[in-house]
């Protein structure tokens, strides 16, 4: 592609990251300047979960902070970008206004456009910055907040071939170590536990393998944990360790056979459009999870799909994927003016009733 | 603010949308005084202590703006803003959520520290400041509630918010050793521990 190269700044603060990346595309590949992330699991840790206010009140006195730090690594000023792009939803809604209002004046202060970008849209985009697939592809985001089939058709077009109608997986895997008392996340620690477990010690459900569509659950599955736990603890006053690796290894085994099971079913739905180089993606910190990304890994190969998983520093919050997805944007020739707004919610995929209601708590899109 | 006068300024009470109408409200404050972005020497922010939210949108938005434009941004309390011309001592006072009233005390001394008076019962933060000062150090707000109790031991700045933040920032904005705005919460986040206790371990 003969493009004008273009350099842009990317900011995301959707969660308990603050983030600011600079990203550059001229021909060929997109290059990541720089990528600042700043994490907040220290002010989190007593709560056993993300607290909307700390998370907000730690991104609006860090953001500028990480932007001169992006700069900086990248050997460059604000006169050098060609835009700003920001996480302008969906996520929890004080930490996404902050970086807003904060895009909103450096886009304004050094005179230079503003984008405004899908924090999703940003993972789903990534495989095209890490591994430069071609649309259409065939995306699994699986993180704390999210967990949904996209194909991936352009910048701004995507179809949910479903997702979960309740928690993320990576909430439930916070939720069972908090249950079992191992450390937050719970990702990591459930995955060590479960790697010394008997996957078949314990019966665990495959919550809505009967329904033949690509929706998800897995809040039933957090309860069975709790169930099970209880009952062992009922019958013998605590658990003992290799208990506590069982219940992890049956855990994670019934969250890998789910996603794989219901991966099976969104690649069938994927093949039958024929894309030119059909790829699976995954993205999200779930992702990580080496039973799950095998259970993946076997799926594509199965259907003789390329796997990609970007590496994780891109597959957990940054703002490279922000910046990126922006310069995606900017290329359609987008630009935000200064009444964008930050949204809770933001579905990629309007065309679809969302799976979760507006009101309730859980997966946000 | 241009050379010690308020030249132009504006205020909307708006109960939501504030993120959205901020810079735009900006631009037009400048386009009124035929200025432009380059012209200005310094922000000067509001802090609070107020609505969380509301605070951030501001901070965030004027040290975004500091950064692009590469000038100082001033974050300057409420409760100055509002003692700035008063004759001291005086308490300055602002309103917080559930009835309560933030506070400072301003002698000739100086500021004492920001507090938080919570309502008791029906009793609310403000007729509690109001019931302990008295008429040498008397309650001052922008924005007492009207209801007669509060209202009769309460007076008003003589000038807005927003002009007396302009005032306050003049006066530091050369300062080497300025902190970048940060919001002045005052109240804790509100989040308690969680409650789940984790299983005994039996080896």
């Amino acid at each position: 592609m003969a493009d004008t190269p273009l350099t842009l700044l990317g900011l995301e603060s959707s969660c308990d990251d603050t983030a600011a990346a600079v990203v550059r595309q001229g021909d060929g590949p997109a290059d990541i300047l720089s990528s600042v992330v700043h994490g907040q699991a220290d002010f989190h840790a007593a709560f056993g979960g993300v607290v909307p206010e700390i998370a907000a009140r730690a991104h609006a006195e860090k953001l500028d902070l990480c932007v001169i730090e992006a700069l900086d690594k990248a050997g460059l000023t604000l006169r050098d970008l060609d835009g700003i792009a920001v996480t302008a939803g969906p996520g929890l809604i004080g930490g996404v206004m902050a970086g807003v209002m904060m895009a909103k004046g450096l886009a304004l202060g050094a005179g230079l456009p503003l984008i405004g970008v899908n924090h999703l849209a940003g993972h789903a985009l990534t495989p095209r910055l890490t591994d430069g697939l071609v649309f259409p592809y065939l995306m699994l985001l699986v993180s704390g907040g999210h967990c949904q089939f996209l194909v991936v058709r352009g910048p701004e077009d995507f179809s949910r071939l479903g997702g979960t109608i309740d928690d993320a997986p990576g909430e439930a895997f916070d939720k069972s170590a908090r249950l079992l008392g191992l450390p937050q996340p719970g990702g990591p620690s459930v995955e060590a536990e479960a790697a010394l477990g008997d996957p078949a010690h314990f019966a665990f459900p495959r919550p809505l393998l009967d329904r033949p569509d690509c929706n998800l659950s897995f809040s039933g599955l957090k309860t069975a944990l709790l169930r099970a736990r209880d009952q062992i603890v009922a019958e013998k006053g605590g658990l003992t360790r290799a208990d506590r690796a069982d219940l992890c290894a049956g855990f994670q085994q019934a969250v890998a056979d789910v996603l794989a099971e219901k991966t099976r079913r969104a690649l069938r739905i994927y093949m039958a459009e024929a894309p030119s180089v059909p790829a699976l993606a995954v993205a999200g910190g779930v992702a990580a999870n080496r039973a799950i990304r095998q259970a993946l890994e076997e799926v594509a190969d199965q259907a003789g799909v390329r796997f990609t998983a970007p590496p994780l520093r891109l597959c957990t919050d940054n703002a490279a994927m922000i910046a990126y997805a922006g310069l995606e944007r900017f290329r359609l020739g987008r630009r935000d003016g200064m009444d964008l707004s930050a949204r809770p919610r933001w579905p990629l995929d309007c065309s679809v009733p969302g799976l979760v209601g507006g009101g309730r708590k859980g997966a946000k899109a | 603010m241009q050379d010690g006068d308020i030249v132009h300024e504006m205020s909307e009470p708006m109960a939501r949308g504030q993120a959205e109408r901020l810079v735009p409200a900006l631009e037009e404050v400048l386009a009124h005084t035929g200025q432009s972005w380059g012209d200005l020497d310094a922000i000067g922010v509001g802090v609070g202590p107020g609505n969380f939210t509301g605070i951030r949108i501001s901070v965030s938005a004027a040290r975004g703006l500091a950064l692009g434009l590469d000038i100082p941004a001033v974050g300057v309390s409420t409760l100055e803003a509002v003692a700035l011309t008063a004759p001291r001592p005086v308490t300055a006072a602002a309103s917080a959520s559930r009835g309560g009233a933030f506070y400072q005390v301003f002698t000739a001394d100086g500021a004492g520290p920001p507090g938080l008076e919570h309502a008791e019962g029906d009793v609310t933060g403000w007729q509690i400041l109001a019931a302990r000062s008295d008429r040498d150090s008397p309650v001052m707000a922008f924005d007492a509630p009207s209801d007669t109790s509060t209202e009769t031991l309460t007076t008003q700045p003589d000038h807005s918010l927003v002009a007396g933040i302009a005032r306050i920032a003049a006066t530091r904005h050369t300062d080497p050793a300025l902190p970048r705005p940060a919001p002045l919460y005052i109240r804790p986040a509100d989040a308690a521990p969680s409650r789940d206790l984790p299983p005994v371990l039996l080896d």
